[in-house]
């Protein structure tokens, strides 16, 4: 595999969401009316590629449609036109998302890896590195509502990259954890690049970006702005 | 898929995303998960009592004190005639697989809504959550049936041929079930009032299929008494009732618990199948 291959390949990629009452109400059935709803466009229509190995920044204001983005090309949220091609499903990782709230860390990570189709046997080989690797100590055995939100997040990021996805989206996961286990997952975002794995970041962080990433997407209000080299990219942002 | 140019997304190797899968890789994947499917139940179930002092014990007390209950509201405060032989065990074959049935739907209705962040993080077919449900209820059975088995013993039945047929019996019904609890979760993602709404259907269910007396004693009419083949808890029931202890049962009710097994399941699939990409939305 060279490294011209592409990973993700979107073109004219739109994204709307309805919001307020997003799903209808009897009434409207009843009328065979469509929700009255406020439509928001996400995205807006973003072309761009991402060749295997490749670090990704995807940088921009709230509400720009980083995350948005990011989810589209996971085909968890429905494109509203456009075209989202990818070699492999990309494994999403974001901060707010639980796995189940009333379980331990222990069974969260050893349900993770058997959704992810692992037998019993090799995902009970695998959970004592996940542990491991989530640095979380005791508090693996205690239920997850009573962790922090960084502690979710290196549980997360553990569980995710257990098993080395090819395609990682980070979103702005590395930020919430403490210095030593943003260096681990760091650490562990250059080996997955080095396995020809590709990442596509969004962070507020800069430091961080100019750190992982070669380049930089910068999206605002659903548009890109500019996509180049990281120290232009990030210089014309920062000047924004 | 362009394929008039000579560099299609195809030959470098990409698909597009969000792209269900064709039903055999679907189920392929479902079989690969087979681990997660039993794992996953049973250590909910060993969990489920953690706290309490008697831990899995409540396994097999719950439907023996459910039992207890009917005994001594049938069987000691108002033991009037309900057109049965024996009201109690006619009661907790009716009851106990009745609620059978229920538990699987109403807990799988639950089972795409309750495992949201599941969904987001991690892609597996989800499916996997409404069987895993199931496998868990049929699980916990285990102990209920063995409850039933003892009531119907201890009343002086003794076991016949036709106990050969109870893992036939329950597989449909499981069938059935699952097909039920497949439609209720996608219909609850869609609508989560389902959920609300749920425990009344099945209220009005329990009193329409015969759980708490014998429809063949109050209803003579041929043509009513077909009618209630289209209720397939009715037909379960009774089913059941046949083949523990031999009351009556038509083949009618026969080749429509047969028929109502393999119809729910494919349709339910089919109609959990075409929300597949919908889960874990924006819902």
């Amino acid at each position: 595999m060279t490294s011209t291959d592409l990973a993700i390949s979107c073109t004219d990629v739109e994204v709307s969401y309805t919001i307020a009452s997003h799903r209808p109400l009897i009434r409207d059935l009843l009328r065979g009316q469509k929700p009255a709803a406020q439509t928001i466009d996400a995205v807006r229509g973003v072309t761009f590629d991402v060749h295997v190995g490749e670090t990704v920044g995807v940088v921009g204001p709230n509400g720009s449609g980083k995350t948005t983005l990011l989810q589209a090309t996971t085909g968890l949220v429905p494109l509203a036109g456009g075209t989202c091609l990818v070699r492999s499903v990309p494994t999403f990782l974001g901060v707010s998302a639980v796995l189940r709230n009333h379980m331990t860390g222990r069974r969260n990570i050893q349900i993770g890896l058997l959704a992810q189709g692992l037998s019993q046997d090799a995902a009970d080989d695998l959970t004592d590195d996940v542990i491991d690797f989530t640095g979380l100590g005791d508090a693996i055995d205690m239920r997850m509502e009573t962790y922090s939100s960084g502690m979710r997040a290196r549980l997360h990021f553990s569980i995710a990259t257990a098993l080395s996805p090819e395609i990682l989206l980070i979103d702005e996961a590395l930020a919430v954890g403490d210095r030593s286990f943003r260096e681990k997952s760091a650490q562990r975002l250059d080996e997955h690049r080095a396995n020809s794995g590709t990442v596509l970041l969004v962070s507020h962080n800069l430091a961080e970006i100019r750190r992982s990433c070669s380049r930089v997407i910068w999206l605002e209000q659903g548009l890109i702005i500019q996509d180049g080299p990281t120290d232009e990219v990030l210089a014309a942002y920062e000047a924004s | 898929m362009n394929t008039d140019t000579p560099d299609t997304p195809a030959d470098k190797g990409l698909f597009p995303v969000g792209k269900p899968l064709p039903l055999s890789e679907y189920l392929r994947e479902i079989w690969r998960r087979r681990d997660y499917l039993l794992q996953v139940p049973l250590n909910d179930l060993r969990s489920q009592n953690a706290h309490t002092l008697l831990g899995s014990v409540w396994l097999v007390l719950n439907p023996l004190l459910q039992v207890g209950v009917y005994f001594l509201v049938f069987g000691i405060i108002m033991p009037i005639d309900r057109g049965v032989d024996s009201y109690l065990v006619f009661l907790t074959i009716g009851v106990f697989t009745f609620f059978y049935s229920q538990r699987v739907i109403s807990d799988g209705a639950r089972s795409v809504v309750s495992s949201l962040g599941l969904i987001r993080t991690l892609r597996f077919p989800r499916a996997t959550l409404p069987i895993s449900n199931t496998v868990g209820q049929a699980l916990s059975f285990g102990p209920v049936l063995a409850v039933m088995v003892v009531v119907v013993l201890a009343h002086g039945n003794l076991p016949t041929w036709r106990w050969l047929l109870i893992p036939a019996l329950f597989a449909l019904q499981t069938m059935f079930s699952l097909g039920g609890a497949f439609a209720a979760a996608r219909f609850n993602h869609l609508y989560r009032d389902l959920e609300n709404l749920l425990p009344f259907v099945f209220r009005l269910l329990f009193y329409v299929s015969g759980v708490l007396y014998s429809v063949d004693h109050y209803i003579d009419d041929a043509l009513v008494r077909t009618l209630f083949l289209f209720n397939p808890m009715y037909c379960y029931v009774t089913a059941w009732r046949w083949v523990m202890v031999g009351n009556a049962a038509s083949t009618g009710v026969m080749v429509a618990s047969a028929a109502w097994a393999v119809v729910s399941l494919t349709v339910g699939f089919a109609l959990f199948r075409s929300g597949e990409s919908s889960y874990g939305g924006t819902g």
